[in-house]
């Protein structure tokens, strides 16, 4: 019954069409007078929430990526893709699915991935002869590596809902190598299709503006050789990189690259506030929410549950990927993130499964829900940014979905896809 | 109340601003100085608290919280706008529960002291909770009383004239 509370408001409240932060709060109040809890309690936990050193980490590296996406990175990380893949048959597709694997080395976001890749290379597909559905659904799919590749502020909220047991660079170096290989089975399926449809090849470009494009794309990528190196090597702490990343992402754009101008500082800041403060504040209701999961004894209850269905670890996991590939249809990641960690890490953590290897297993999940209709973020984006109707997006990337669903079942079944590098790397 | 919006963006970007700084200037401090300093660390997450409570009043302005609409934008319009005026009411309730109760907080930690800076009570700390709940307490009414403001030029003002709206709304 109180399970039924708390969740039940909470889906209500969702439906009518509450922002999910407020309605993650209002339904913890609704549990605590249920349950009959201070709601002083309740109001500490949200202060708390927000109140934490770990949690700095998460604006810096949304902010960061940001001002990459913003100040011209996405046209010099095109360019660089396209030195290294442009000239084989298909080269824009894999130019495409090869930029959203560097745009994921400075910033987490596949929202901003789309957005800024889709807005260079849609047009500059179609141009070359590519079909405008297909292009988008090159770069909708191709975007998901930016969740797994690290830095990726959704690791640090997995992290975070983790109750900071998983460490954050464990989980960074865990994202590597599924990330490669989903951007390399996608690069696969585009080979494949441009065979068949006889898609053009690019140039290949001179050497010496090809050192040029480089060097200008290795500015951008030394976000990443700060942020890791920092944190590997124990130099800077995750925090500390992240703000650093943010400094750097600065100077890259205004001394550097020149492409925004002082004047449109403003508008950084406008849509800075908006885009971050959303998250931040859905993690503090959440943290009011998951206590009262906790109260209720409701991951233990789950936990039972999954474990009375099955105790045989591949079904149990096959079961919890269903579950997050249709929840990941309907809701947004970070609050999917935050609500589910607390609920599920116990089950897993019961049959053995390693904290780090379910963070990528439930990255690669809610990253495919982020395109998948009927509520996909990262595909209402890339279907604005090419102009086309959703309907005809999701047609083109049918063979897409094939692909990123076995790349699912590699990151789920290989848990040494994700365990393999942090291990050797001792963390 | 547009100035009252733009006062909270340009709160919550000041603090951000400073927050990216500061922690770095740490990082400075304890590598090129030599000494390490307890200051930045606690300072960080005052402007963090800051940040968040000040800046998700505008983004609630804004309308840009993140909501399932799956369901309500297929409901005849006047359930539709049933639907609005209850997520509204409900929304003041859950801001009067916050200001209230974080108010009380506030109050209870007044006299007591963060450990790194003796000088700064945890109260004040808090105080951004109460009072960035308050102003989206404001917004919620007017939202109520005068309809939703986010489309208004003022507060899209950072959309270029090119840029599809959608695309830079939820850089997440």
């Amino acid at each position: 019954m109180d399970t039924l509370v708390l969740l039940g408001s909470f889906i209500v409240l969702m439906i009518i069409g509450m922002p999910i932060a407020y309605a993650l709060g209002l339904s913890a109040l609704i549990g605590a007078l249920w349950i009959d809890i201070p709601l002083d309690a309740v109001m500490i936990q949200l202060a708390s929430g927000v109140n934490k050193f770990s949690l700095l980490a998460i604006p810096f590296f949304v902010l960061a990526g940001a001002i990459m996406a913003e100040g011209g990175m996405a046209r010099r990380l095109v360019a660089f893709a396209g030195v290294l893949v442009g000239f084989i048959r298909g080269g824009l597709s894999l130019v495409n699915i090869m930029a959203s694997t560097f745009f994921g080395a400075i910033s987490g976001s596949s929202v901003a991935d789309t957005a800024s890749i889709g807005s260079v290379l849609i047009p500059e597909m179609e141009k070359q002869g590519y079909p405008r559905a297909f292009a988008t659904a090159v770069t909708v799919s191709g975007s998901i590596q930016a969740i797994l590749i690290p830095p990726s502020h959704n690791a640090v909220l997995y992290s975070l809902a983790a109750g900071g047991t998983v460490s954050i660079a464990a989980l960074f170096m865990a994202g590597v190598l599924p990330g490669l290989v989903m951007g390399l089975t996608l690069a696969a399926l585009c080979l494949i299709i441009a065979k068949k449809e006889n898609y053009p090849k690019g140039e290949v470009i001179p050497l010496r503006q090809a050192l040029k494009i480089c060097v200008d794309a290795a500015w951008g990528m030394m976000t990443m050789v700060i942020i890791l190196g920092g944190i590997l090597s124990g130099v800077f702490t995750a925090n500390e990189s992240a703000s650093i990343a943010v400094v750097w992402a600065f100077c890259v754009t205004m001394f550097v690259y020149r492409d925004y101008k002082w004047s449109d500082l403003p508008k950084l800041v406008h849509r800075t506030v908006k885009t971050v403060t959303i998250v931040m504040i859905l993690i503090g209701f959440a943290a009011c929410f998951g206590y009262l999961m906790t109260l209720m004894q409701i991951p233990l209850r789950v936990t039972t549950f999954f474990t009375s269905v099955s105790d045989n670890k591949y079904v149990i996991l096959m079961l919890i990927n269903v579950m997050l590939l249709l929840l990941g249809t309907l809701m947004d990641m970070a609050p999917l993130i935050l609500i589910l960690t607390p609920i599920l890490l116990p089950v897993v953590k019961a049959l053995g499964v390693d904290p780090v290897h379910f963070g990528m297993i439930m990255m690669v999940n809610l990253g495919i829900g982020l395109i998948t209709p009927p509520v996909g973020s990262v595909l209402f984006v890339g279907a604005a940014v090419a102009k086309l109707k959703m309907g005809e997006v999701v047609k083109a990337m049918k063979p897409f979905f094939i692909a990123l669903l076995i790349v699912l079942m590699m990151v789920t079944y290989m848990p040494w896809m994700s365990l393999w590098l942090p291990r050797i790397l001792g963390l | 109340m547009d100035k009252l919006y733009l006062a909270c963006i340009w709160i919550a970007g000041t603090a951000i601003f400073f927050m990216s700084l500061i922690i770095p200037f740490g990082v400075f401090t304890r590598y090129v100085l030599g000494t390490g300093s307890a200051w930045p660390e606690p300072i960080a997450i005052l402007l963090m608290m800051l940040f968040t409570f000040i800046g998700t009043a505008a983004a609630y302005r804004a309308g840009a919280h993140i909501a399932v609409a799956m369901l309500t934008d297929r409901l005849p319009e006047s359930m539709k706008r049933s639907a609005e005026v209850l997520v509204h009411a409900l929304m003041l309730l859950i801001c009067a529960f916050v200001v209230w109760y974080g108010t009380r907080l506030c109050m209870e930690t007044m006299n007591q002291s963060i450990s790194e800076l003796t000088w700064l009570p945890v109260g004040v700390t808090y105080a951004a909770i109460p009072i960035g709940s308050a102003v989206t307490l404001l917004f919620v009414l007017e939202h109520l009383i005068f309809g939703s403001q986010a489309a208004r030029p003022i507060v899209r003002s950072e959309d270029r004239q090119d840029a599809q709206p959608d695309a830079v709304e939820g850089v997440l």
